[in-house]
């Protein structure tokens, strides 16, 4: 029996995809004319991730990345909260993950299946396996810098981690 | 009119919950199938329960199922709201007794419509 090669994301999903899976998430998510601009800017120094993982046919993650400041002005502006209320580290993980998963969760519905969806996790970034397994959306919000990663798993079946790009 | 809005994220529960209220309806909200379930048990019982696939403990599908399965809850009317799309996956829901779909991210207009289409927007609100 031969195994196929799993196909890299980059054959599976295209920037304007996710492109457009992030219209749609961030007026209902993040607020009324609210949206990520895929105009990059400067990375911060500090970043926090949320990701959800998918596993199916093609197994790897979808991470949210941003500074730890935006993650906070993104949560106050999810969860609709206004001065003095303070938002905490739960509240973060709570709407940076929510994000994470309805970005994830919509991306999964692009892809072959049928595929599961792991809950949102909130940290640093897990790593990234084969190097043209990745698409790499860099944007902004509010100024911002924020980026959408849909990376495939280190551990992925059938790939080889920092193979050589396909033309 | 009353709901239950079930989903693991305090965040989702908030939008959901907010754009219910103000529909007009009074709302409880559970963080996983299993607190619903205690919900649903103390007594409140909802004319529509908003219920997401993906939750630790107890999921949605189970929570759909488990609800089905009491003859006492037999006129709660359930909707998924989630980001699972696969056609597979609305398909399951739907067998296990899930009345609606509604798919993350929505619009406020979206849930109105989903209500409207249940007979559940409360007098006074136009569809």
């Amino acid at each position: 029996m031969t195994l196929s090669r799993a196909q890299p994301i980059t054959q599976l999903l295209d920037a304007e995809t996710v492109q457009n899976i992030a219209d749609e998430v961030w007026p209902s998510l993040v607020g009324d004319g609210e949206a990520f601009v895929p105009v990059p800017v400067a990375p911060p120094a500090e970043v926090l991730s949320a990701w959800v993982t998918i596993s199916g046919p093609w197994n790897g993650a979808v991470v949210l990345t941003c500074a730890p400041a935006t993650a906070e002005a993104l949560t106050e502006s999810v969860l609709m909260t206004r001065p003095p209320t303070v938002v905490d580290d739960e509240d973060v993980a709570d709407a940076l993950g929510e994000l994470a998963n309805v970005l994830g969760g919509n991306i999964k519905s692009v892809l072959p299946g049928p595929s599961a969806l792991g809950l949102p996790q909130i940290g640093t970034a897990p790593a990234t396996g084969r190097l043209d397994d990745v698409r790499r959306l860099d944007g902004q919000w509010r100024g911002q810098s924020l980026t959408i990663t849909v990376q495939g798993a280190t551990g992925a079946p059938h790939t080889d981690r920092n193979e050589v790009p396909q033309p | 009119m009353r709901a239950l809005v079930i989903d693991d994220s305090r965040a989702m529960r908030r939008i959901v919950g907010t754009i219910l209220k103000d529909f007009g309806y009074e709302v409880r909200e559970a963080g996983d199938g299993r607190q619903a379930l205690d919900v649903l048990q103390e007594g409140f019982t909802p004319d529509l329960c908003c219920i997401d696939w993906n939750m630790p403990v107890m999921d949605g599908l189970q929570f759909v199922m488990s609800v089905r399965a009491n003859p006492a809850w037999r006129q709660v009317t359930l909707m998924m709201v989630t980001t699972e799309s696969e056609t597979g996956q609305i398909v399951k829901a739907l067998a296990a007794g899930a009345h609606e779909y509604l798919i993350k991210p929505f619009t406020a207009d979206a849930m109105r419509d989903k209500l409207a289409l249940l007979g559940l927007l409360p007098e006074g609100v136009t569809a």
